[in-house]
């Protein structure tokens, strides 16, 4: 009896064995081990970390029931001093129109009944090009470009992006940009609130950015925008319906674009 | 009669020991055949499928049909690695490379070994009835996950067998004994029972040299084992967590060219890359719902998750709003600082030196291995080759010490971070001024990349 006691401890232990040997294998879905586990999760808030499972706890509370937030609507980032600039930055005025009340970032939104998009006419580019600031607004508007809009608009803005090409968008409507008929305020507007297939992209992109793109685009209905001579005098012929003269002066426009 | 029972036992007992052999070289085998289906996943299913054919030919039995075709032994291994070679030396090879129009890549990082792993693994995957999978969009995922369970399955069938045989040998190792101990009673007629423990040691004497030798090899190996098992703590390389939607990043960056910052685009303004939440998706998925029916059944979930019905090529919003809750891949310990912008905006580091290269990554986001992260050096220079696994900290400062902060120039740098801390250095200490620059290059830790309070405090 003795003996078998004996045979049965080593069968127990046997088994075990061969049951830790057999979980000897490396789990993709596993992040493996950790030294000091309170280390790696504070209660110091860090973005997209769940804090409802630390060392093993589930905390139902606090559990990570969303991963991405969209910005708070109108919640407005501190700026700086700079009266113009924070002038700039603020909420865009303009209000999303009835176009846009099926729209996932705007559901629930205040619409607006009134056409919006045309009165966005009015609304000029607050970033002025100058002599001095034109290289630098345009390469970051090209940056900005290459990384939010390329895929679909095409490098040259002719709406052959390789989403396109690849025949993920089967849709039409992009344009080509050199035969793009309208306003500066509209491109705006179309960018932050999105327009016919395109979407919004007011999360992605803040207003300096925007405006910024607005340059970059015309570059591509104009060579010579934003080009100057040795005079610091603009190179660019504006064209009709883009910025009309008329509407340089009027107050209207230059309050919180 | 009685002995040469013992010895059938004995012959019994040595032939389980074989097949317990035999049954782990088995499972290393079924290993090697799931190391065949990420080597699939990605390297070749970008283009070719189990079943279909698609930008290439479909991959089930090919190398039947190779043999059957008439191609020379082994030319399909030099096809694989380049398939100019395999046409250039075997006339069915030449024939296969007329008939598609795009050409296959090369692959001369795989091995024979590889390449049979991974044929084998497409071999064993079941053709799916296509007809199935465009249908409800549960049921294909149901299907996926029943191959899974099978994967899992099977290892724990070869434990059971294992246990099985184990119990096999045992037993008849007892009853062997039983039956020398009583063939021993019957001849000298006297009662004599060793304990285990005592025929342990008189056999451990008696074998006392291959017992020292292999008892000092386990002690070894256990010791190695335990150090190589300590020093994996705290390494996450390749973590792939499973996530509520199958994400392929090959397709979006890759094949769709969309850059990284235009999901992640808080990337050049805060410490956080950032998630795209749910409408950033449908700025394009509104419209895209997908082609292959494995594509239409994720973006399906992705309608679900946000409230969209589409209905034809237009849809329209519900207000069904559910948030997706993304596993976390590259997890930082809570007592280091690390900062994106830093990083991308002024380091003008690419997201490819730490990321991997996601265009061509087609399943769950993962924390690339630094060898996969290095192999991809050869195509890119900018990206530093280093040798501590991801995400720890000898990787961090390993990449501090190697990066220049830039190509000789230090102006070159539009934000002016890197010449406020040049102007200071010039300035105030001259003489390690000069020894920066013995070497020609300006690397971060130079300019403080090494200082603990840098990404500790």
């Amino acid at each position: 009896m003795k003996m078998n006691k004996k045979a049965l401890t080593k069968l127990a232990t046997l088994f075990v064995g061969v049951f830790i040997l057999g979980s000897c294998s490396t789990d993709p879905t596993s992040p493996g081990y950790e030294y000091m586990p309170d280390m790696y999760r504070s209660p110091a808030i860090e973005p997209y970390v769940d804090y409802g499972e630390i060392r093993g706890r589930i905390n139902e509370d606090v559990k990570t029931k969303m991963s991405a937030l969209t910005p708070p609507s109108f919640a407005i980032p501190y700026y700086g001093k700079d009266s113009a600039y924070v002038q700039m930055m603020l909420p865009y005025r303009r209000m999303p129109d009835s176009t846009y009340a099926n729209v996932a970032a705007f559901y629930g939104w205040n619409i607006s009944k009134l056409n919006e998009y045309e009165m966005a006419k009015a609304d000029v580019n607050p970033i002025k090009l100058t002599a001095d600031n034109s290289e630098a607004t345009l390469k970051k508007g090209k940056e900005l470009f290459t990384a939010m809009c390329q895929h679909c608009h095409g490098e040259k803005g002719d709406g052959k992006g390789p989403m396109v090409v690849s025949g993920a968008y089967q849709g039409s409507g992009i344009p080509n940009y050199s035969t793009l008929q309208i306003a500066e305020g509209q491109m705006f507007y179309s960018i932050y609130y999105g327009k016919n297939k395109m979407g919004a992209h007011s999360s992605q992109l803040n207003k300096e950015e925007i405006w910024t793109l607005v340059h970059y685009i015309k570059r591509f209905q104009d060579k010579n925008y934003g080009k100057f001579d040795k005079d610091g005098k603009s190179l660019s012929i504006p064209a009709s319906g883009s910025t009309p003269d008329s509407l340089m002066t009027n107050s209207a426009a230059k309050v919180g674009m | 009669m009685k002995i040469s029972s013992s010895q059938m036992f004995r012959k019994i007992k040595n032939g389980c020991w074989t097949s317990l052999v035999v049954l782990m070289f088995a499972s290393a085998f079924s290993a090697n055949a799931q190391d065949g289906g990420a080597l699939f996943s990605s390297k070749c299913s970008n283009c070719h499928h189990p079943h279909k054919d698609g930008t290439g030919p479909k991959l089930s039995k090919v190398r039947e049909k190779w043999e059957t075709g008439g191609a020379k032994e082994g030319s399909i291994y030099k096809w694989v690695n380049n398939w100019q070679n395999a046409a250039a030396s075997d006339p069915y090879a030449m024939q296969v490379s007329k008939t598609k129009g795009t050409a296959m890549s090369a692959f001369p990082e795989l091995g024979k070994k590889d390449i049979d792993a991974i044929l084998d693994w497409v071999d064993e995957q079941p053709e799916q009835d296509a007809a199935a999978a465009t249908g409800a969009a549960d049921g294909t995922s149901a299907g996926a996950e029943i191959g899974k369970e099978e994967e899992s399955g099977l290892g724990w069938i070869w434990i059971i067998l294992a246990v099985i045989f184990v119990t096999i040998i045992l037993a008849l190792g007892g009853v062997r004994r039983q039956l020398k101990l009583a063939t021993g009673e019957q001849e000298t007629g006297k009662i004599e029972r060793p304990t285990y423990t005592e025929e342990f040691k008189t056999w451990a004497w008696k074998n006392r040299l291959y017992v020292g030798l292999g008892s000092l090899v386990i002690v070894i190996s256990v010791i190695v084992t335990l150090f190589l098992g300590l020093y994996r703590i705290g390494v996450v390389e390749g973590y792939q967590p499973a996530q509520p939607i199958k994400f392929p990043h090959a397709i979006h960056a890759g094949v769709n060219g969309i850059d990284c910052k235009y999901c992640h685009s808080s990337v050049t303004k805060s410490k956080s890359a950032g998630i795209p939440s749910v409408n950033v998706c449908m700025n394009c998925h509104k419209l895209v719902a997908g082609q292959k029916p494995e594509q239409i059944e994720q973006i399906k979930k992705l309608y679900n998750y946000a409230g969209w019905e589409m209905n034809g090529t237009d849809g329209k919003f519900n207000g069904n709003h559910k948030p997706i809750v993304w596993n976390k891949v590259h997890v930082l310990p809570d007592h280091v600082y690390f900062n994106h912008q830093q990083h991308v905006v002024v380091g003008g580091v690419d997201c490819k030196q730490c990321h991997g290269d996601m265009t061509k990554h087609s399943d769950a986001q993962k924390v690339w291995t630094v060898d996969e992260i290095n192999a991809l050096a050869d195509a890119d220079p900018t990206i530093v080759k280093l040798t501590k696994p991801t995400l720890t900290m000898g990787w961090c400062i390993e990449c501090h010490n190697k990066k220049e902060i830039s190509g000789g120039s230090l102006d070159t740098k539009k934000s002016g971070y890197y010449d406020e801390i040049h102007k200071r250095l010039k300035n105030h200490d001259r003489d390690l001024y000069e020894e920066y620059l013995k070497d020609g290059k300006v690397t971060v830790k130079e300019l403080g990349g090494w200082e603990c309070a840098k990404c500790h405090y």
